[in-house]
């Protein structure tokens, strides 16, 4: 069995402003954009969410639900700063730590032979040290696996520690809801409600055959997990998902030409992204938001992977011809590459001791 | 504990052994050093739980004992103060006075018999070489031992000895490095462990050119080298070193040769418009001649030609440049020889006229 460990930063960047400037603290804070324009909303600190704020919201709409927020700008080198100081304090017991995002990170201390391979009392120091070093909180969920210390984390923030040791892991999914299993968006949530599935332990005892049917081998993976069974290992080195760019018109756009002009230094920024990390994108999708907020996305996927910013801008004109723009007023304009392939990976740099196909033996093992 | 020392004293036992106190600890003890003084020799000893190192020093031992003192804290005193100081420490309590002429430091130490001591090593195979066989063993193989890698037993250098030869091995799964001496070892069946890369780093900081033997001493579990001034004592990787031998192509049908130096400098100006994470550089050999090319994403390139000698059929390979200079930056021939086979195989690094040092490469499709 391992011992897996998720930490969670609480409410990270909005408790950092409240950590730097004291003025802020104990008050409603959101990070991010600028609420008289069309600014979204970053990161919202406790306080802020008790009045409903939450991230990804329309900074013009959490004021008004919380007329005292104190908004602030992102300083990202800051949060960047941090994330790499907490990185360190979680790469002193193990080397097997999956960062998710600058503020949460997946570790394996299984092998850990230090606070006598105790992965809670691991947890636990890992927090006070974090405290002790950022003046931040963090919330850990341990127990052996992603998908459990993951929703081990979230029970008690801010400050928590919550361990799920097997035998309670039955009670901790019969009480968990299908749409709050990771894996499960509004879409899949309305289609399993359909089934009559709305908590997990319907959902674990489903029909496997009944779920292929509908959601293909996802179907089963969400039985797996609605179970509290998730095999994936904790990757160290697992390269980013995606890498994407985004931008809001001040007034919205009817000219698809415009549309172009602010896409093509979206183009340039991803490709240096994709080359300071040595990765290549196999698919482009193209992201627009109509005056009415209805969102679009088109993608295409190339032959071979792509990195240049002049093949990524290529691809732009075919994806816009596939939406409305021109015809309808956008909002918002994006882009983003994924199906990333690490150009120092096996493809490109080989393994010494990875057998090529033609060497396998002919059992095929 | 009461003694007195020569800043020197202190300072290189000091440096020494601190390469071991990791700066950030999860146990407090871990960030000292113990210090045991008795019969005019003081023993200074650090230690990871992994990695041990013990020193000793004379000294005028004025009151036997043992503390534990933070190690950094102690080391930068000693920087601080003037050379040719003299510098007594005295224990109070749990805290150490540190004095040197007017200087005055009091440290707060931890109880010495809380210091974690890694087991007795036991019985097992032990071995002289001398310093300088082995300093050469391991310049040639430790840089391309692993980092962090999941597959941590590449994190280390595997050491093999036989009854007539020694033979360390390195790879990080992209490029291997491996170099065998031949030495009357008294071992008698194959003797093969995998040595942690921070022990590594840390012994071949202390060995110097010198022809004298030091002791090495292997167990199952660990490995202890026993220098002049200092004793090292690293527990092992426990796990399997992949089958190297498997990965050393057998002699390719195209053979290039040329000056190290040159083929190095060419290399490494060329890299400079490689890509910076995959250092990309494309090599193309014909009769006589080498070409290197090497290209950013910011679309900036860089070209250049050497004479060498080649035969075979003109082949275009890619490499990562920094396994190649790393390669040729651990021979000392004035020549050096590549075997290859085609685009997608491996190549194969030799100094002319010595087959000690093997080096591996693999290439990268560019």
């Amino acid at each position: 069995m391992r011992k897996i460990i998720h930490v969670d930063m609480d409410a990270f960047y909005a408790s950092v402003e409240q950590r730097d400037d004291p003025s802020l603290a104990g008050r409603p804070v959101a990070v991010g954009g600028n609420p008289d324009g069309r600014g979204v909303v970053a990161a919202a600190s406790y306080e802020a969410r008790a009045f409903g704020v939450h991230s990804a919201m329309a900074a013009a709409r959490a004021r008004r639900l919380c007329p005292n927020l104190a908004f602030v700008r992102p300083r990202f080198d800051v949060y960047r700063a941090i994330s790499a100081e907490i990185r360190a304090i979680f790469l002193s017991y193990t080397a097997l730590v999956e960062p998710l995002a600058l503020d949460e990170a997946y570790l394996d201390v299984t092998g850990c032979e230090q606070l006598q391979g105790s992965a809670t009392l691991i947890a636990r120091q890992i927090k006070q040290r974090i405290f002790d070093q950022t003046g931040l909180t963090a919330s850990a969920g341990v127990s052996s696996n992603k998908l459990l210390a993951k929703l081990a984390s979230a029970m008690n923030k801010p400050d928590g520690l919550t361990v799920v040791p097997p035998e309670r892991i039955a009670a901790v999914m019969a009480e968990l809801p299908v749409s709050k299993l990771p894996g499960v968006g509004p879409r899949t949530g309305e289609r399993l409600k359909a089934m009559g599935i709305t908590d997990c332990v319907e959902l674990a005892r489903a029909d496997a055959d009944l779920l292929r049917a509908r959601f293909g081998r996802n179907g089963l993976r969400l039985k797996a997990r609605a179970a509290g069974r998730d095999e994936r290992l904790v990757e160290p080195d697992r390269p980013a998902k995606s890498i994407g760019a985004e931008t809001t018109f001040d007034a919205d756009q009817l000219d698809p030409q415009a549309l172009l002009e602010r896409l093509s230094p979206m183009a340039d920024k991803i490709a240096q992204r994709l080359s300071t990390r040595a990765l290549a994108a196999y698919g482009v999708t193209l992201k627009l938001t109509y005056a009415d907020f209805r969102k679009i996305t088109r993608s295409r996927r190339f032959s071979r992977p792509v990195a240049r910013a002049d093949e990524l801008r290529a691809a732009l004109p075919g994806l816009l011809e596939k939406t409305q723009a021109g015809r309808r007023p956008v909002r918002l304009v994006g882009m983003q590459v994924g199906s990333l392939v690490s150009l120092s990976s096996l493809t490109e740099q080989p393994d010494l001791f990875t057998r090529g196909v033609d060497e396998l033996p002919p059992d095929g093992r | 504990m009461k003694f007195k020392v020569a800043r020197l004293e202190l300072l290189e036992a000091l440096q020494a052994v601190i390469g071991v106190v990791e700066r950030r600890q999860t146990m407090p003890i871990l960030s000292n050093v113990l210090i045991q003084a008795e019969n005019d020799r003081v023993k200074l000893t650090a230690t990871d739980l992994e990695l041990e190192m013990v020193t000793q020093f004379g000294a005028a031992v004025t009151q036997p004992g043992s503390v534990t003192i933070p190690a950094r804290k102690l080391l930068d005193i000693c920087r601080g103060l003037p050379d040719g100081a003299d510098i007594s420490l005295e224990q109070q309590e749990q805290r150490i006075k540190v004095s040197s002429g007017r200087s005055r430091f009091t440290l707060s130490g931890l109880a010495a018999n809380e210091f974690p001591f890694l087991d007795d090593i036991g019985a097992g195979t032990e071995f002289d070489i001398s310093q300088k066989a082995l300093k050469r063993l391991l310049d040639r193989t430790q840089f391309a031992m692993a980092h962090q890698d999941v597959r941590y037993y590449l994190n280390g250098l595997l050491l093999a000895v036989r009854q007539d030869q020694i033979r360390c091995v390195a790879t990080d799964g992209h490029r291997l490095a491996m170099c065998d001496v031949s030495h009357e070892t008294g071992v008698e069946e194959l003797k093969e462990v995998i040595v942690p890369r921070k022990a590594i780093t840390e012994l071949l900081r202390l060995l110097g050119n010198s022809d004298l033997n030091i002791r090495i001493s292997l167990s199952d579990n660990h490995l202890q080298a026993n220098l002049p001034d200092v004793r090292i004592t690293t527990k092992l990787i426990d796990g399997r070193f992949p089958d190297y031998e498997r990965v050393i192509p057998s002699a390719g049908d195209k053979l290039a040769m040329g000056d190290r130096e040159l083929v190095k400098q060419a290399l490494s100006r060329t890299a400079i418009l490689s890509n910076e994470k995959f250092r990309g550089v494309r090599l193309g050999f014909e009769d006589g001649k080498m070409r290197l090319q090497a290209q950013n994403p910011d679309q900036e390139e860089a070209e250049d030609e050497l004479e060498i000698e080649y035969q075979g059929e003109p082949l275009e390979i890619g490499f990562n440049v920094n396994y190649l200079i790393d390669a040729l930056g651990a021979m000392d021939s004035e020549q050096f020889a590549i075997e290859l086979t085609g685009s997608d195989s491996s190549g194969l690094l030799k100094e002319v006229g010595d087959d000690s040092s093997r080096y591996v490469v693999m290439p990268m499709r560019l």
